[in-house]
């Protein structure tokens, strides 16, 4: 019987390949699009990490000012975090650093972690060769001690089991490697070696001690939200006791992969709200298209009935056709997403300098996997029982006597409304959203930074080696004397941070001015980047007033500073900042150095771009040297030559000074914009498809509802209704339907893209244009679906149209 | 001539489907006078609904002349048909064709929401006079669905009488209804003619036939007899 009623639906299938094949497809964009989502974001942010326990593993973050960043705690602020909050066992604490290891092979640099002893223990993960920390090794003045990782050992010393108790040369000193982690192992991130932490809060006061980020498991029935009340409890009393150093700061925890989200989880559940949304309205569709079919079928039904058929068969028979539909529809979206996975992979490679986090495996895995069987499974009935439930139910007597196909009558009308209603809100909410993203995308990608980026090559370069500011500047020097000097390269820019890339930020206090608050947090922030004389207006950023650095402001004693055009403005609006006085605020530390501010420049973007509107200032190097700089140079031949001779400076300098992240400068300034490029890309594809599924299902209800009413409107038109009057009532019809469904849909639409617009700081007025653009845009989709229908059925003679079946 | 309500002239309708060509009406002469009651019968297909549907501006003939209240209708905008329908001519169909998401007032009201000459209260007031004309007056807030066949009808009439049209035109008005209903039907059409209501009434039931005074037969798309009752001679009633 069952195979009876699967080949009847296959027969009735293979007759209508049009109508099957678009059903097909709009499920396959729909579950595809769906699964894609949140196996994606599964992957990224909430999947538990591959190790015993990893599900209930944590971290401890800082956040300023109630906004979650990704920064670190103190030290102390950790110590007492973990002596005051329940519910979190076996705590740890590490510090992201970037390393430099010299090997026979030259110096390279890795990232590594500076980490407490358990840190293995807290992943549940030995060694494959030798031991982890001890206690005794992490206290200061230990023997340095070092864990590679596999490939590390793989590569550098080719796999050899005799590696343990070898030295390695870790930042210029001599490490002994005391184990070796398995293939894989990167914890907490990208992590290639693991060295002590060699920090004890008792021998630190707390404005100097280091910032780590807290690790922990969270006891069995505890939940995040519990420890995060607790936190901020803990944090305050620690503000209150220690206002300088803690006012406005406070600790979050979140899963580890989970940590990556920080402020942006509103937009990951909108984008997710959006993928389900397109799913919903395929399914609205389908559904949609398989009750219009019902619908010719009544007559066919009705015999059924009058033959003898229980009401289960008819819904067993009519879900057959919805179950191959969504079946088929589910496969091709698998496989499509599947492949879309796989590139994703590859893609978002390219957002980073380092490899992505270790647990960003895309593909299908069992998450995936058991959503898309869910997904299956409720697009089925979803999209198969409610059109089965109806037409098994309806008036056939009255079918079967005057045959009319208006059995369904009231309800049906009732739930093509509804139908029409959700598509509306649907519709209108994933496209403001999207817009809002693919908008922000944009403007992101598009922003001036401020400085010229064609034909240069840039390269990071770690002196961490070099203890002292005097043996910094010397190299730094040295440097770019000789690049300048070499073949290939015409112009030599160096700085703490190029225009458009990440630069640390710093409060900043003005001579005058007062700040209420003794607290960091009250002073005004600013980027702060050392830069070399010259390297600014090689880079095109232009002088607005003033000068730029010279062979006059070197010294370490010296203090000049210039300002960003958007600091003069901010902090100077009536007045010339020439000459005027400002100190960047150091934690911790009484010394005031009041820097005279000797010319403005203009305004240049660092790091994410949403951030645009941060000021900047810049220090020459030969004043406030750093551990990292990026070297710029412009080419006069090629990239590979350019990177050659790099190098060999380099060697001739000081062959343990590596140089790493070699790329153009216009590279460096797109994978900052890369990610939200990438996603705005997805956004853009769901926004097309959500508007053509949109679109086709608008117009699909509407037309199935008034050609249903076709009979209807020729009794008006006997009546004496002319074509105007009809096509005004059914356009009102619309309209309503429109008011019903995109209000609410604008409100939801308006919520998303502001979360979204707050995020990406592209502005509440372009939020206010999108939302107007997708109430037209909605509107005409809604107009035309109801219009050509309706002119289609006013087409017929009254006479015609009263006899319509 | 101040008498005719409807002149036919030579009135042809063909029907083209594909490489068909049916000729549903041909040199059709037909005149309707105020205050008659005519019924229009023939065998199933012989194009006697064709030819209501020509009277009352549903459809358009091929050729011929058509005038309605003494102006040429043959050759209007569609917008003035609309117009005519609505002022000029009620509908009584076989099956009912009441709207289901209307109530009964509702449906009565609709022609005369087309109009834009009415105030809402005068158009309560002409679906109230309607509606007790009918007997129907108490299930004014009632729904088709909920209503008998043959209630159903008399909304039907009631809705087509509102406008107080110069002509009803019925197409088997009984045709839905069981002998009892058919009936009352036909007692309320002929009470309406008695009244002074211009009726015509396609029927192939010759018992509603008989209770025209006029009885039109067609066969083949053609008139082919045009009498008057007896009884109405009998009763020497002007025609």
């Amino acid at each position: 019987m069952i195979w009876q009623d699967f080949n009847y639906a296959l027969r009735l299938l293979s007759k209508k390949t049009g109508f099957t094949v678009l059903t097909t497809l709009v499920m396959a964009t729909g579950i595809g699009i769906s699964v894609f989502m949140f196996s994606f974001f599964n992957t990224v942010l909430f999947k538990a990490l591959p190790f015993e326990d990893g599900e209930t593993l944590v971290v401890i973050s800082g956040s300023l000012q109630g906004k979650k960043s990704s920064s670190s705690i103190n030290l102390h602020d950790y110590l007492s975090i973990r002596d005051n909050v329940q519910g979190l066992s076996e705590f740890g604490a590490y510090r992201n650093e970037s390393v430099i290891v010299s090997t026979r092979d030259g110096a390279r640099r890795y990232p590594a972690i500076l980490a407490e002893a358990n840190i293995f223990k807290l992943t549940r993960t030995e060694p494959i060769l030798g031991r982890s920390f001890t206690q005794a090794e992490n206290q200061k003045g230990a023997e340095s001690v070092v864990v590679i990782g596999y490939d590390l050992w793989q590569n550098h010393f080719a796999g050899d089991k005799g590696v343990i108790k070898q030295r390695l040369k870790v930042n210029g000193t001599s490490h002994q490697i005391i184990g070796v982690m398995p293939q894989g192992y990167l914890f907490p991130n990208i992590a290639k070696m693991w060295l002590p932490l060699h920090e004890d809060a008792n021998q630190l006061i707390r404005g100097d001690s280091g910032r780590i980020r807290g690790l922990a498991h969270l006891d069995k029935g505890i939940s995040l939200a519990d420890i995060n009340n607790q936190l901020s409890l803990v944090m305050q009393k620690l503000a209150v006791k220690y206002p300088q150093t803690n006012s406005n700061i406070s600790a979050y925890v979140t899963s580890i992969p989970g940590a990556g989200a920080r402020e942006g989880l509103a937009v990951v559940y909108s984008m997710q709200a959006v993928a389900l949304f397109i799913l919903i309205l395929a399914s609205i569709n389908v559904g949609n298209l398989l009750l219009s079919r019902a619908i010719e079928r009544n007559k066919e039904t009705a015999i059924r009935v009058a033959l003898g058929a229980p009401r289960l068969r008819l819904i067993s028979q009519m879900l057959w056709e919805s179950t191959i539909i969504c079946t088929v529809g589910a496969l091709i979206g698998l496989l499509v997403m599947a492949w879309g996975l796989e590139i994703t992979e590859g893609i978002v490679a390219t957002f980073f300098s380092d490899p992505p986090a270790f647990w960003w495996k895309f593909g299908l895995d069992n998450y995936t996997l058991k959503l898309f069987f869910a997904i299956v499974i409720g697009t089925i009935l979803v999209t198969g029982l409610l059109p089965a439930w109806k037409s098994s139910g309806g008036d056939f007597n009255a079918v079967l006597r005057d045959g009319t196909r208006g059995a369904l009558g009231k309800k049906s009308g009732r739930l093509s409304k509804l139908l029409v209603i959700s598509e509306i809100f649907i519709s209108m909410t994933v496209l403001i959203a999207t817009a809002v993203m693919v908008y922000a995308s944009f403007m992101q990608s598009n922003k001036d930074i401020g400085a010229e980026t064609e034909n240069v090559l840039v390269a990071n370069v770690l002196v961490t080696a070099y203890d002292s500011a005097e043996k910094k500047i010397q190299f730094v020097n040295t440097l770019q004397s000789r690049l300048e000097n070499s073949a290939g390269i015409s112009e030599v820019m160096i700085s703490s941070a190029l225009p458009g890339l990440f630069s640390l930020e710093a409060n900043i206090a003005i001579e005058g001015q007062e700040y209420s608050n003794i607290t960091n947090a009250s002073y005004p922030s600013a980027n702060y980047i050392s830069i070399m004389p010259g390297s600014l207006a090689k880079l095109g950023v232009e002088l607005r007033k003033g000068r730029y650095f010279d062979h006059s402001d070197d010294g370490l004693g010296k203090a000049s500073v210039l300002v960003s055009e958007s600091f003069a403005l901010r902090h100077f609006p009536q007045q010339s900042a020439i000459d005027k006085r400002l100190r960047v605020i150091q934690k911790g530390s009484d010394k005031v150095q009041w820097l005279r501010i000797v010319g403005v420049v203009e305004h240049t973007i660092q790091g994410s771009r949403e951030s645009e509107s941060v000021p900047s200032i810049y220090r020459p190097y030969s004043q406030a040297p750093r551990a990292q700089i990026t070297v710029a140079m412009k080419m006069a031949a090629n990239p590979v030559l350019a990177t050659k001779t790099l190098r060999k400076v380099l060697q001739s300098i000081d062959a343990d000074l590596p140089s790493y992240q070699i790329e153009t400068y216009e590279q460096s300034n797109n994978r900052i914009t890369a990610p939200i490029r990438f996603i705005s890309s997805l956004m853009a594809l769901f926004a097309l498809a959500a508007l053509v599924l949109a679109a086709s299902g608008i117009y699909g209800v509407m037309a199935n509802t008034i050609s249903q009413r076709t009979q209807e409107i020729g009794i008006k038109r006997a009546l004496g209704a002319d074509d105007e009057y009809i096509t005004k009532e059914y356009l009102m019809t619309g309209i309503k339907l429109l008011l019903w469904g995109g209000v609410p849909g604008l409100l939801a639409g308006s919520f998303m893209g502001f979360a979204m617009s707050k995020t990406f700081g592209t502005g509440n007025a372009a939020l206010v244009v999108i939302a107007v653009t997708m109430v037209v845009l909605i509107g005409s989709v809604v107009l035309f679906a109801t219009y050509l229908p309706t002119k289609r059925a006013l087409k017929l003679e009254p006479s015609q149209a009263l006899h319509y079946q | 001539m101040n008498n005719v309500i409807i002149k036919l002239e030579n009135i042809k309708k063909v029907f083209y489907t594909d490489e068909v060509e049916t000729h549903a009406l041909s040199d059709i002469n037909l005149t309707i006078n105020k205050g008659e009651y005519i019924s229009i019968s023939g065998p199933s297909g012989c194009g006697k609904s064709t030819l209501l549907s020509l009277l009352g501006l549903l459809d358009t003939n091929t050729s011929g002349l058509y005038k309605l209240s003494n102006h040429d209708v043959s050759d209007i905008s569609k917008k003035e048909r609309a117009r005519i329908r609505n002022r000029e001519i009620g509908f009584i169909f076989q099956s009912f064709n009441l709207i289901s998401d209307l109530d009964v007032s509702e449906n009565v009201e609709l022609p005369l929401t087309y109009r834009n000459d009415l105030t809402k209260a005068q158009r309560q007031q002409m679906v109230q006079e309607s509606l007790e004309k009918v007997n129907m007056a108490h299930r004014s807030n009632h729904y088709p669905a909920q209503l008998s066949g043959g209630q159903q009808q008399r909304i039907a009439i009631a809705r087509a009488i509102v406008g107080k049209p110069s002509i009803i035109l019925a197409d088997e008005p009984t045709g839905n209804l069981d002998s009892k209903n058919a009936e009352a039907v036909m007692q309320l059409l002929d009470m309406l003619h008695s009244e002074g209501a211009t009726i015509c009434m396609v029927t192939h039931d010759p018992r509603s036939a008989e209770r025209a005074q006029r009885n039109i037969d067609i066969l083949d798309g053609q008139i082919i007899a045009d009498n008057l009752q007896n009884h109405y001679v009998n009763n020497d009633i002007a025609v």
